[in-house]
């Protein structure tokens, strides 16, 4: 029994009659959601320009791309006795590879050097005691046996980066929280100030008979519309990081270590549905809110 | 058409509205309401329209039991009693003909029926001329014919009126009285609670006088006192 036009109409009125806090409204959301858009990215960047260094690998035995079986046997026998190491994980040469091409996709004149047969399978370790002197001595074993290639170290730059962005991305993480209860707060604040003045209307609509539903709906609806303008500033906000901030810093010559740096487009896609997601989360939360607690049916 | 049984309505701080009322309205009936200010007219017209619950005694109205409708069902109730308001509530932004299809939209029907029932309603009370004309342009009397025009424009079973001529002059009164027997005479059960003693007097109608939350008199084609 709604009517579409009429909904539409209520819903537009509603946003046009309470234009500037409207206004303030959305850019308060769509500011905290580009908080949390770019918190995101950031994180989903960080990890891709450190991504073999995740969870506690502090060293990286490379084998040679032609090392035999008995070669590779005896460095995870090694691997396995030596008390120095809690546990690794073997990245067989198409792993590799495959790892290898997303982090050069954006260099064809790399790829096009390399083919899977030259590039080398790795151990990825983590030692029991993560304190750099020993991780040293434990990657000194393996140094010049036959078929290693050679032994990388997350190194302290690599746990800067990833301290830094854990850091920063605590800070946006927690601003952004606040400001998103804020957002809520100022959408719940905007349908008040919308229901106060249209008090006389809703009176009528509920002595006429007009259904709870009827009333609430575009209250709710210029809420969601307040949420999702929120979200395109947000997303716009997204676009406008990736493309001068993050694409920057992997184009930059002389940074070899953010060559990684780098959001690609599932992961943008996953960020901006987030980012749609907690928008009309936060207003129907918002919005729900109002009408309980202003619109007296 | 409307019967009340019993019925005790007390509000914050054990203020007793209505004490104890039995009353039977019958289809078709025009019934004064009359008494002093905060004897309970009001709450009387509000029980009626769901707007409050009685805390003993059930109401019902068109043989259904109202105080045992559950909330989504209250709308519906309402689409059946039309109510006139002392202020009128007219939507200053809205035209004649708005203001009274407003009614009719919120409750969800087409353009068709707008389109045929509004300018019926406006005949009916005389606004056909004005049907463009926004409130504010307009008397007292005539923005009162639009408010009724509202209220009677989904052919409602029962009007319910609360000092609809409170605002106004004496002559215009006399008009907006006259309206509201016209549709009395359709066949439609009028509630009106007023202070007005002159129209209680001339119009020789049912009188129900409150006294203190209770029926102190019903008299058929009362006076005021």
């Amino acid at each position: 029994m709604f009517s579409f036009r009429y909904v539409m109409r209520e819903t537009g009125q509603n946003l046009w009659r309470n234009i500037l806090l409207a206004v303030a409204t959305v850019v308060t959301v769509g500011v905290s959601l580009a908080m949390f858009g770019g918190f995101m990215l950031f994180q989903v960047a960080v990890d891709s320009a450190t991504a073999r260094w995740q969870d506690g690998v502090e060293l990286i035995v490379w084998m040679n791309a032609d090392a035999d079986t008995d070669e590779d046997s005896s460095v995870r026998n090694q691997l396995d006795e030596s008390p120095g190491v809690q546990r690794w994980e073997y990245v067989d040469r198409e792993e590799s590879y495959e790892e290898f091409r997303e982090f050069f996709e954006d260099t064809p004149e790399v790829l096009d050097i390399f083919t899977a047969e030259g590039v080398p399978p790795y151990y990825r370790v983590v030692p029991t005691d993560p304190d750099p002197d020993v991780v040293e001595e434990l990657g000194s074993q393996f140094k010049g046996k036959p078929g290693v290639r050679t032994v990388t170290f997350a190194g302290d730059v690599i746990r800067d980066v990833q301290n830094l962005s854990n850091r920063a991305g605590r800070v946006l993480f927690v601003g952004s929280i606040i400001l998103l209860g804020a957002s809520t707060l100022l959408i719940l604040n905007t349908l008040a100030v919308a229901i106060s003045n249209r008090r006389t209307e809703i009176e009528i609509m509920r002595l006429v008979g007009a259904t709870k539903w009827f009333i609430r709906v575009p209250f709710m609806l210029e809420g969601l519309v307040q949420g999702l303008f929120g979200a395109v500033v947000a997303m716009i906000s997204n676009a406008l990081l990736r493309t001068y901030v993050i694409d920057q810093f992997s184009d930059a010559d002389g940074l070899q270590l953010l060559a990684g740096f780098k959001v690609d487009d599932a992961a943008m896609l996953r960020v901006n549905l987030l980012v749609v997601a907690i928008a009309v989360g936060v207003a129907v939360i918002g919005s729900n809110l109002a009408v309980a607690m202003h619109l007296n049916e | 058409m409307i019967k009340m049984e019993k019925v005790t309505k007390v509000f914050k701080g054990d203020v007793v509205a209505l004490r104890d009322v039995t009353i039977d309205i019958g289809k078709g009936e025009f019934v004064f309401l009359v008494g002093p200010s905060g004897s309970g007219k009001s709450t009387f017209i509000r029980l009626l329209n769901r707007e409050d619950v009685p805390e003993h005694g059930r109401i019902y109205v068109a043989g259904r039991d109202i105080g045992s409708l559950s909330g989504w069902r209250v709308p519906f109730l309402r689409r059946n009693i039309g109510y006139v308001f002392q202020d009128f509530k007219l939507l200053q932004k809205k035209t004649v003909a708005e203001n009274v299809a407003f009614a009719l939209e919120v409750i969800g029907k087409g353009p068709q029926v707008i389109n045929r029932q509004v300018p019926a309603i406006l005949e009916l009370v005389g606004l056909s001329r004005k049907m463009d004309r926004f409130p504010q342009e307009l008397s007292g009397g005539e923005q009162q014919r639009v408010s009724i025009a509202r209220a009677f424009v989904n052919r409602p079973l029962i009007l319910l009126a609360d000092e609809p001529t409170g605002n106004l002059d004496p002559t215009t009164s006399v008009g907006i009285m006259r309206l509201l027997e016209r549709i009395n005479e359709i066949g439609t059960t009028v509630v009106m609670a007023t202070h007005d003693r002159s129209i209680v007097d001339s119009m020789r109608q049912r009188v129900v006088e409150l006294d203190r939350g209770m029926v102190v008199r019903d008299q058929a084609r009362g006076v005021y006192e």
